[in-house]
This record gives C-alpha cells, sequence and structure tokens, in this order.
C-alpha cells in the first residue's frame, strides 16, 4: 500500500459531509462552551484545596459542590458532547455516506446539553448523587440516557446501513461505544439512584461505573479517531492491522473489570480489588498491541492534527501502564486515595481530550468547509495544551507522594501534609490556569471560524435569489 | 487515502499475507507468549489473593475460615479402640484375655478396673519383672514404655494414652471410669526420669 498521498488540511475531493454538518457542529460547539466552564471550574477548584476559605461561605459553590460540578461538566459537557460527534462523523465516514437521521442529533443534542445544565445546576442546589464520575442528580439521568439514545440512532443508521460489507477498526471502536455507553449507564442508574444496593456494593457499583466510562465508552471513541485518522494523514495502512481485532475484543472483556483497583483498602472483599488488579496485567494486552498499530504516529515531521493525537495516543498508554504499576498493593497503600491518583485520572481523561481536539480540528473544515482563520493560533493552543496537561499531571502526581507517604507516618500532622503539598497543588493550579486559557482560545477560534463561514453562506444566499428571478 | 480505501486496504490486511519468501514473523509468537505471561501471572494473583472469592474476606493475605476455629471432638472409645489395635492387640490380643503364663490378661483385671495412677504409670513408663494379675503371677512380664518419655520407643500423647485407658477400663465387661490426658500428663511430670516400674514400686503407688 504506497497509493494515495496524505491528505492536508484542504478537504479532499471526496469529502462530502457538508449536509450533515450542521447538526455535529453543534454538539462540537456545544462541547467547548462545556470544555471552558468545566475548566474554569476546575481551576477554582483546585484553588480551594489549599485555600479553604476561597468560596467556602456560598454554599451552591463549596468545595464538593463545585468538584461534582466540574467533573460533570467535562465528562458529560465536553466529552460526551465531543466524542459523540466524533464517534458519528468516524461512523459516516467510513460507512460511506452522508449520515441519515440527522434530526436525531439535533432533538438529542439539545436535550443532552439542556440535562448536563440541568445537573449542574441540580448539583450546586445539593442534588448530586454522591459516586465519583456519576454525580448526575437522579432527575437528570433518564433524560441523559435518552438523549444519547436519540443522538446514537443516525450512528448505528451508519453502521447498518454502510456501503461496505467489510468493516474497520474505527468503525468496531466507535458503534461498541454507542452501543456500551447505554447500557453500562442504566445499570448504574437502576443500581445506585432508582433501586439503589446497599452498603458498601454501592461503592463496588460506582467505581465499576467510573472505569466503564473510560474503558468503554471515552478510550474507545478516542481510539476510534485515531484508527481513522492515522491512515487519512499517512496514507499508510495500519501496520501489523492483523492484530488490531484481539486489541479491540481485549479491552471490551477486561476493560471492564478493572473498577476495583479504585477499592484496594476500602472496605470491599479482597476480592473485588484483587480481580482488578489481576485484569489490569490482562488489559496492557490491548495497549501492546495499539502501540503496534499506532507507531507511525511517533514519527517527527507532521502536522499539529498528528501531534494532538501523539500526545494523546502516548499519554493513553502511560496511563495504562502507570495505572497498572501503581495497582500492586504495595505502591497502592501509598498513593490509594491521594493526589497522585487525581495525576492519573487527569492523565487518562487529557490523553482522551488531547485526542479528541486533533481530531475536531481536523473534522471542522471539513463539516463547515473552509480552513481554520489562524495556523498560529493551532500551534499556540497544543503547546500551550501539551505543557499545561504534563505540568498539571507531574505536579499532582508528586503532591499525591508527598501526601500518601506523610498519611502513612503517624508522626507527621495534617497540617504538616497540607503545607508540604501546598507548592505542588499551587503549580497545578498554575497549570490548571493555563490549560483554560488554552481551551478558551479553542474555543474563541471555534467560533471565529463557525461564524465566518455563516457569513460567507449569508452572503451567497441572495445571489443565488437572484439568479433564480432572473432565470 | 480516501475512506473507501481505508476499509478496503485493511480488510486486506487483517486477512493477511501467504509467508511465500518464508519470512517468519516473530511477533505473532511474541504477543502469544506476552498474552500468556499476563494470563499466567493474573491467575496466579488471583489464586493467591482473591480469598476464595469470600464475601466476608477483607485481608487479601488472609486465608478463609468460618469464624473460631473449630476442633473436631474425637471419642475417645474410637481413637483407643485404634490405639489398642496399633500395639497392644499384640500381647494382649483382640479379646483382651492375654496369653496364659506369658502377658496378663486386661479383661476383668483388678489392675485395669483399680487404681488409676498405678494404670497410667505402667503405661506410661513401662513395667518389668514379676506380676500378680487376678491370682496369677506372670513372671517374666515386659512391658515398654508408651509415654512421651527419655526411652520411650512410642512417643505417644498423653490423650492418646488416656483414650486407650479409657477404651480397656470399658471394653470386654469393664466398666471402670474414663481416664483423662490431664491424670496422664500429672503422673508423667510427677516421675520425669524413671525406667520400667515393677511391681512393689506400683504397689506404694495411690
Amino acid at each position: 500500500m504506497t497509493t494515495a498521498l496524505p491528505t492536508k488540511v484542504q478537504p479532499g475531493a471526496d469529502e462530502n459531509e457538508q449536509a450533515c454538518g450542521g447538526p455535529l457542529l453543534l454538539l462540537i460547539g456545544s462541547g467547548l462552551l462545556w470544555l471552558v466552564l468545566g475548566s474554569a471550574l476546575a481551576l477554582l477548584n483546585l484553588i480551594q484545596i489549599y485555600t479553604p476559605a476561597f468560596l467556602a461561605d456560598c454554599a451552591w459553590f463549596t468545595y464538593g459542590r463545585l468538584q461534582a460540578m466540574q467533573e460533570t461538566a467535562l465528562l458529560y459537557g465536553w466529552a460526551g458532547n465531543a466524542g459523540l460527534a466524533v464517534a458519528l462523523w468516524v461512523l459516516s465516514r467510513l460507512g460511506g455516506a452522508p449520515l441519515r437521521g440527522t434530526n436525531y442529533i439535533v432533538a438529542g443534542g439539545l436535550f443532552w446539553n439542556l440535562g448536563v445544565t440541568l445537573a449542574l445546576v441540580g448539583i450546586a442546589a445539593g442534588d448530586a448523587a454522591g459516586h465519583a464520575a456519576f454525580q448526575l442528580p437522579r432527575y437528570v439521568q433518564p433524560l441523559l440516557l435518552f438523549s444519547f439514545a436519540a443522538i446514537a440512532v443516525p450512528g448505528v443508521l451508519a453502521w447498518t446501513g454502510r456501503r461496505n460489507a467489510s468493516t474497520y477498526a474505527g468503525q468496531w471502536y466507535a458503534v461498541a461505544a454507542l452501543f456500551l455507553f447505554p447500557w453500562f449507564f442504566s445499570v448504574a442508574s437502576v443500581m445506585l439512584t432508582f433501586a439503589p444496593v446497599r452498603g458498601t456494593l454501592q461503592a463496588v457499583i460506582a467505581t465499576w461505573y467510573a472505569q466503564n466510562l473510560f474503558s468503554l465508552w471515552l478510550a474507545p471513541v478516542a481510539l476510534a479517531a485515531v484508527y481513522y485518522l492515522l491512515p487519512k494523514l499517512t496514507g499508510r495502512v495500519i501496520p501489523n492491522y492483523d492484530f488490531a481485532v484481539y486489541g479491540f475484543w481485549s479491552l471490551l472483556f477486561f476493560g471492564c473489570w478493572l473498577g476495583g483497583r479504585h477499592l484496594i483498602g476500602a472496605p470491599v472483599p479482597a476480592w473485588v480489588s484483587t480481580m482488578a488488579i489481576a485484569n489490569a496485567w490482562v488489559v496492557l494486552f490491548h495497549h501492546i498491541i495499539v502501540f503496534f498499530n499506532v507507531r507511525d504516529l511517533f514519527r517527527s515531521g507532521s502536522g499539529t492534527v498528528m501531534r494532538f493525537l501523539a500526545v494523546g495516543t502516548g499519554a493513553y498508554l502511560l496511563s495504562a501502564v502507570v495505572d497498572t504499576a501503581f495497582s500492586a498493593r504495595a505502591l497502592a497503600v501509598v498513593t490509594q486515595f491521594t493526589y497522585f491518583q487525581q495525576a492519573q485520572g487527569q492523565l487518562a481523561l487529557g490523553a482522551v481530550a488531547l485526542i479528541l481536539t486533533g481530531s475536531i480540528y481536523y473534522m471542522t473544515p471539513r463539516l463547515a468547509g473552509g480552513v481554520w482563520p489562524s495556523v498560529g493560533l493551532i500551534r499556540g493552543h497544543f503547546l500551550a495544551f501539551a505543557i499545561g496537561f504534563v505540568l498539571l499531571v507531574a505536579s499532582l502526581a508528586v503532591a499525591g507522594w508527598i501526601q500518601g507517604s506523610a498519611l502513612n507516618d503517624p508522626a507527621v500532622s495534617f497540617a504538616q501534609i497540607s503545607e508540604r503539598t501546598k507548592v505542588w497543588l499551587q503549580l497545578a493550579t498554575a497549570a490548571q490556569a493555563m490549560l483554560l486559557a488554552a481551551h478558551a482560545v479553542f474555543a474563541l477560534h471555534f467560533a471565529k471560524f463557525i461564524v465566518g463561514q455563516m457569513a460567507k453562506c449569508c452572503a451567497a444566499r441572495p445571489l443565488l435569489a437572484a439568479e433564480v428571478t432572473v432565470s | 487515502m480516501s475512506d473507501d480505501t481505508i476499509v478496503a486496504a485493511h480488510d486486506k490486511a487483517a486477512a493477511g499475507t501467504p509467508d511465500t519468501h518464508a519470512q517468519y514473523r516473530i511477533l505473532p509468537l511474541v504477543l502469544l507468549f506476552v498474552f500468556s505471561g499476563f494470563i499466567f501471572y493474573a491467575g496466579a494473583y488471583l489464586g493467591r489473593y482473591s480469598g476464595r472469592f469470600s464475601g466476608e474476606i477483607f485481608d487479601e493475605r488472609q486465608v478463609p475460615t468460618s469464624g473460631q476455629p473449630v476442633v473436631a471432638a474425637i471419642d475417645p472409645l474410637v481413637l483407643g479402640k485404634r490405639q489398642y489395635a496399633l500395639a497392644c492387640v499384640t500381647c494382649h490380643m483382640p479379646n483382651g484375655q492375654g496369653v496364659p503364663n506369658l502377658y496378663p490378661p486386661l479383661a476383668g483385671a483388678d489392675w485395669v478396673t483399680g487404681s488409676e495412677e498405678r494404670l497410667i504409670a505402667i503405661v506410661v513408663h513401662g513395667l518389668k519383672g514379676p506380676i500378680t494379675v487376678n491370682g496369677n503371677v506372670y513372671s517374666a512380664a515386659a512391658m515398654p514404655a508408651f509415654g512421651q518419655v527419655p526411652g520411650g520407643g512410642y512417643n505417644w500423647s498423653d490423650e492418646r494414652i488416656a483414650a486407650v485407658l479409657t477404651y480397656i477400663r470399658q471394653e470386654w465387661g469393664n466398666e471402670a471410669g474414663p481416664i483423662t490426658a490431664q491424670q496422664v500428663a500429672a503422673v508423667r511430670t510427677a516421675h520425669p526420669d524413671r525406667k520400667e516400674w515393677t511391681e512393689p514400686e506400683l504397689l506404694a503407688l495411690p
């Protein structure tokens, strides 16, 4: 396979998605709004860790609620919207036809964003469900489930009505993500909210859900984008592609067992954590295969989209190694329930965010027509994002290690621990501020692009009408 | 690369290519070993730290038990019968009658149903020399030491000796009370460095 030159930023001749551009741009645009809002809330939230008085007398923005709000805005607002847009787009492109039933995307998208808005207001008012990554108030949960189903309809249609009988890895990951999210979301909703299980079983279900949200929804969507965009950008067939199918199934089979890692040392039966630690090793098989498949990403000399994908995929693979290493009980005894776990979470979610961002940079010109107004802004965004991301993860990891070691030493008081970790948390705050600025630039750039394209569109329309009347 | 080309080219790649030039690919074999290694490690880890998937084990190093350790209650008559069949039966015979003029009987013997301390002493330390049982003299009697004493060849625990004594005191029509392990221990510690007993020495005991 040496044919077909790489497709650069210019839309190719075979790109025909202007017809379905609007609905996907709606998802991307609202995702970017949530990204900026979520990053801003995350910044405030980080400041609160070492400045306890900050916003403490305002019930709506106390630490716990703000933490739940920023998490919900980023997971469901940003990653939810952007992930759905990317999954639908990959399925439509590889399916070989424009999306059908795009009204489902518009209606579902409006209700999804209404749901996330309600969720944030509800959490601020004190209705949070109280489980990490699953803070949605009970009245929002069915709304989100049905909106997701509506948005997913065109994706399923693109899969069942694809032009080629044969399929590609990008499609597997995207369609699996679309089907798996409603499964574990509805299970968690029933077992945690509507018919709640009792006692520590809740913690087991909640961590199972949080792990699935990453392993069975965010990661597959990101991988769908990487598997689709890599041959587009390089013009080469994925190396060792015959193993991709094993990588796919090993993630699906073993990925959903990893939740118990977050419960090492928690009051749950020992086998729950043991099962997760054992599977953390087995699931590395998936990551090894992904590495062999996408290793072309890490060659030097490629565009900014490629760099986003490379750093994101690198972080995804690194996060698997770190998660496996630190699920060993000897290390978990230090890092468990500390900032280190936040660093692990940021590493994994940042990996997905980088890949989604790169995909959006690639998709948007093909959805809206035209080219991005400024290449410099894209490069600046990449630099700020990458530096802020590395800094945030590293400083949280150091803070977590200091905190964990000190917590295990009975001679050190809590006040001393706060004192020792403070400088690293301040560094993390600076990193988060950098990320906020980067994402704000991204959102404004996107807004400028779309507004410009709409203006062109409106300017063209009267001309067409005049032509019609003349003839 | 167009979208259709991506699907078609990778569909071809997934099928693999015939190895016409005998270029053996090492990767499939390596991946097979790596995957087997992960599965092996995971299986061993699960087997060791799963607490047998019990809902009541919270420390992964703990082996599951059901609350208090349970010690099975042993019927002294069953244990005693077994001990008797292991050793005593050789001389005293299965019916407890012994051998006339050589080995004294146990069934209906005054020594067996009489003083508990003397009986215990005989079994723990052994017996040497003539002894009169039920009016008959057994001049060549020689019984080895069965207890955990210096020179004792059998090294039976106090529990086993108590069990076998209880057995012979309640078998063959004998109807004396049981002997406890504490009684055996008391006699054994009261005479730490003894050799075999003789009849006069025994008669001096209560």
